[in-house]
């Protein structure tokens, strides 16, 4: 992954909406902006995850409903 | 005030709710779940507890006593009540382990792999933790349960002096049976 620079691409007018959000939010650029986006995004999904595994895990072992 | 004495699942909050009645703490149980091959000594739940996301109206019966309530389920703790929670800590290992060969006993699937478990609960904790900071209705303590096996004396004192209780702390410690500790982490 070492030095892996992957490009996403979205359509333009998206992306004059994120840019304008962007330095409204008082980022410096858009990259910056978007990958905060895209880990809140991810660890969200994973939070979510995590709780549905757990409340599985405490079901089987009899600790909830 | 309502004792609440949580955390995961095999992370040592049956030995204090034991440790808690011990001291002379009231404690609000039933006999839903008898002592097994995986709790010797029994499981000090309330039956209750298990539909707290649905039904808390029996909650006013744990004012003053100490109630056994797993991690997840502290999320739906009403705010109309204040709460002090000792929150047990174990190495995640030793609790999982434990946990594997409860469910084996118990017939109930194993789950996810132990690596992929281990990190659910991590993102459980670390959820779980900077949402109870914020939480005024709640006031939480760390037990760790190695500490507890180990040097009773040092946690009780803890426990004790953050719930503000006048318990009897050789009473409580009287109740560490070291050969119970059976997951310690190798």
């Amino acid at each position: 992954m070492l030095g892996f620079k992957p490009k996403v691409t979205i359509d333009p007018a998206l992306y004059a909406g994120v840019k304008q959000v962007a330095q409204a939010a008082g980022y410096a650029t858009v990259d910056e902006f978007v990958t905060h986006l895209l880990e809140k995004a991810v660890a969200d999904v994973q939070r979510a995850e995590s709780e549905a595994e757990v409340r599985k895990r405490l079901q089987g072992l009899g600790y909830i409903e | 005030m309502i004792t609440i004495v949580s955390g995961l699942p095999r992370s040592g909050t049956s030995l204090m709710m034991q440790m808690l009645q011990a001291g002379g703490m009231p404690l609000l149980v039933d006999d839903s779940r008898p002592p097994d091959q995986d709790n010797p000594r029994g499981y000090f739940e309330y039956g209750p507890v298990k539909s707290l996301e649905t039904d808390n109206a029996w909650l006013p019966r744990a004012e003053g006593k100490a109630l056994k309530v797993v991690s997840q389920l502290l999320y739906h703790l009403p705010r109309r009540f204040h709460y002090k929670i000792l929150f047990m800590r174990r190495d995640l290992d030793e609790v999982l382990r434990s946990q594997e060969e409860m469910l084996q006993r118990r017939k109930t699937g194993e789950g996810p792999p132990r690596d992929l478990m281990k990190a659910h609960f991590q993102h459980h904790l670390t959820t779980l933790d900077g949402w109870l900071s914020t939480q005024p209705h709640l006031a939480v303590r760390d037990c760790h349960f190695r500490e507890l096996v180990q040097t009773p004396e040092v946690a009780i004192l803890s426990a004790l002096e953050f719930l503000g209780l006048d318990l009897d702390p050789k009473a409580m410690s009287a109740v560490v049976d070291r050969s119970l500790y059976r997951q310690r982490a190798r």
